[in-house]
């Protein structure tokens, strides 16, 4: 840590002065270095060569810190993984923080340095950023938004109403795991049970996918809401119905406890490093052979089908034989998992 | 890593087929706890069953049977007396006569959600210049909790805590429910409290039943044993759940509730009076009942006057012929109790039922 910076971020460290520049040359600078990030107004960059793609989000998770990840990670993953839906390259990341009077230095230095390590995995560079400091409450430890740039790979077409029947679904992983992670780490509920976010940048292991079977027809990262609200959004966009087996849907026995304790449904918790992916049935096994090889991907899985009965609906087949719906997304308080 | 368990084990499969092809007399069986009604309509049990047995969702939830005027009285508390009320989270939505507790957060009372009645307890020491009352509805499962939050309030010297009792039992649901029903599915959590006594009673009247745990696996091993001894003509009292109920049950809970509360008479929403069907504090803890410290006035409620829950409670409708049914009553805008909480049969029939 730095002699520089006092022990915890003050209103000064927001006002422009001496000690703003303090903060970013001891934090921000050392960590996200790179050519385009300059002392200037705004980054001056190369025009990629294709279509690019742009996303943003606001990161406001609470816990900042979770097992398994802090809010820095999070807010790379998440905007490097909603270009990587789109089946763009993710190539310039801005960032905007907004911290609260009183935070340590030392977890300010630790968020920021696990953003430039998940960029760097990515190969994703960070080329602008502002910092503004609130009174104390007038946020929750710090807020991030990041904004992200990417250049379409050629051939590909993902959207979210591309899902024919007959189609395969997959997901990349076990479910639930980030909202899992979060809840415990709230220690709401007293339950002790060792669960680690998913919380991964994917853009590796689905540019291999795209490679293998660049003719997928679906992408969604379930973020938000969980696997089982990216699956009705898809059906309704698409028109179809949605067949889940509910035995080949991958859930970690602790997430499956503490929901069965809960009373919550693991498709409904946030993931952060989980994708669905749909595609033609017959390109299923090669996508799963080309993700398998990746760790943040290794759980990749068939776990249901695209139908053209039960339109805008999912079913699941459940253990027993039987079918039932997968109820809609509901209106319960869900928690700040992003 | 997975929950794959691809293949049923024989003897499932086997007990499928027989509650499948199940061509005897006809049996109705009443599942009369809310987590039961729901994991049957999560895992779809009603599908795989003969057309000769019929599944009855009974009185088992407890948000369900609490009667609109528990919940003016919660709101007047918040709204009237000023109090901190802490409740679970199934009872926010819930409508009163004129208004939920949500409504009334949403109007500035202080209505907080808690996980258990021991959170509410923290809460008022913590908070030792604020009045705090925790909504204790629940059948024995949760009725010791709510005693033990009361010891501990005692212990912390935390005499702004109280409680509102709406505390249920289950004997005296069997006995009004008897009627409905050839066989009653008896909910597991409540006799791993209580044990076997209550329901080797209700054989003894001529009444059968089984104890059910709450997996698929249980569910269908005990539905089996109930069609088989039924269609053998048997009366019968089967525990199906061993591994959690034994036939004591748990004598600590039972003395702590013993210790602190005393059985009355209790409201049951679309029921009715039912004597001896509830739980409220004994005199000596009469400090922490809300309804005393703040002299609230038994109040009964009203009931929007198309809303079928009574007879969905007791079996004598299903959710789909009240006229309410997903029109203007659903779980994001409720009319309704059994389509509030999480486990009301309502809500089980809209969430899960219906596939094509």
């Amino acid at each position: 840590m730095t002699e520089k910076l006092p022990n915890q971020i003050t209103l000064a460290h927001g006002a422009g002065g001496k000690q703003t520049s303090a903060l970013i040359h001891e934090i921000f600078a050392k960590y996200f270095d790179n050519p385009f990030l300059t002392a200037d107004d705004a980054a001056v960059l190369p025009r990629p060569g294709r279509k690019i793609a742009m996303s943003t989000d606001g990161f406001v998770v609470s816990p900042a810190f979770f097992p398994g990840g802090n809010i820095g990670e999070l807010s790379i993953c998440g905007t490097v993984n909603d270009l990587t839906c789109m089946g763009a390259k993710p190539l310039y990341l801005t960032c905007a923080f907004i911290i609260e009077e009183g935070l340590e230095t030392a977890k300010l230095d630790q968020i920021a340095k696990a953003m430039a390590e998940t960029a760097q995995k990515v190969g994703v560079v960070l080329v602008a950023g502002d910092t503004k400091v609130v009174g104390k409450g007038q946020a929750d430890q710090v807020f991030i938004t990041t904004t992200g740039v990417g250049e379409l790979l050629s051939g590909v077409q993902l959207a979210g109403a591309e899902a024919k029947p007959g189609d395969a679904v997959l997901v990349t992983g076990d479910v639930g795991r980030h909202g899992c992670a979060v809840l415990l780490a709230r220690d709401t509920y007293g339950i002790d049970a060792h669960v680690t976010s998913d919380c991964a940048p994917l853009w590796h292991p689905v540019s291999a996918a795209l490679e293998a079977a660049p003719d997928i027809h679906v992408i969604r990262d379930a973020t938000r809401g969980g696997v089982g609200t990216v699956l009705y959004e898809i059906a309704h966009q698409s028109h179809v119905g949605i067949r889940l087996n509910a035995e080949d849907i991958p859930v970690d026995p602790a997430v499956a406890g503490v929901c069965g304790m809960l009373g919550l449904e693991p498709l409904y918790l946030a993931c952060e490093g989980r994708m669905v992916m749909i595609m033609p049935q017959e390109r299923a096994n090669r996508v799963i052979d080309a993700m398998s090889a990746y760790p943040d991907t290794q759980g990749v899985c068939q776990i249901g089908v695209i139908t053209e009965d039960n339109p805008e609906r999912v079913v699941m087949e459940t253990a027993i034989g039987a079918q039932t719906f997968l109820p809609e997304p509901g209106t319960e308080l869900l928690p700040r998992i992003c | 890593m997975t929950n794959h368990q691809h293949g049923l084990s024989d003897s499932l499969k086997k007990a499928i087929q027989y509650l499948k092809t199940y061509d005897g007399p006809p049996v109705r069986i009443m599942e009369v706890c809310g987590t039961h009604t729901h994991e049957i309509f999560r895992q779809g049990i009603r599908q795989i069953l003969s057309p000769k047995i019929t599944l009855i969702s009974g009185p088992g939830c407890p948000v369900c049977v609490t009667p609109g005027g528990y919940i003016d009285r919660a709101v007047a508390l918040a709204e009237d007396c000023g109090a901190t009320v802490c409740t679970f989270g199934d009872l926010m939505r819930v409508p009163g006569t004129d208004k939920s507790l949500s409504q009334a957060r949403a109007d500035g009372a202080d209505v907080r959600i808690v996980y258990a009645p021991e959170d509410a307890e923290k809460i008022a020491v913590e908070n030792p210049d604020r009045s705090v009352v925790f909504l204790a509805v629940g059948f024995e499962t949760t009725t010791p909790s709510a005693c033990l939050a009361v010891d501990h309030a005692i212990a912390d010297g935390a005499d702004n805590f109280s409680i509102l009792t709406a505390n249920k039992t289950m004997p005296a649901a069997y006995e009004a429910m008897k009627d409905s029903t050839d066989i009653f599915l008896y909910p597991g959590h409540v006799h791993a409290i209580t044990g076997m006594a209550d329901c080797r009673k209700m054989e003894k009247e001529g009444v059968s039943g089984v104890v059910a745990g709450f997996t698929a696996g249980e569910l269908i091993s005990a539905l089996t044993i109930a069609v088989k001894k039924f269609e053998a003509g048997e009366t019968f009292c089967v525990n199906a759940y061993p591994r959690v109920v034994t036939e004591t049950g748990s004598l600590e809970a039972q003395k702590l509730v013993k210790k602190v509360m005393e059985p009355c008479d209790a409201w049951w929403r679309g029921i009715g009076k039912i004597a001896n069907s509830g739980m409220k504090l004994r005199e000596t803890f009469s400090d922490y009942d809300a309804a005393v410290r703040f002299d609230l006035p038994e109040t009964i409620g009203k009931d929007n006057p198309g809303c079928r829950c009574g007879d969905v409670l007791q079996g004598n409708c299903r959710p789909v012929d009240c006229p309410l049914f997903g029109k203007v009553c659903t779980p994001e805008h409720p009319t309704g109790a059994c389509m509030v909480s999480s486990e009301g049969t309502c809500s089980a029939y809209y969430l899960y039922g219906g596939v094509k």
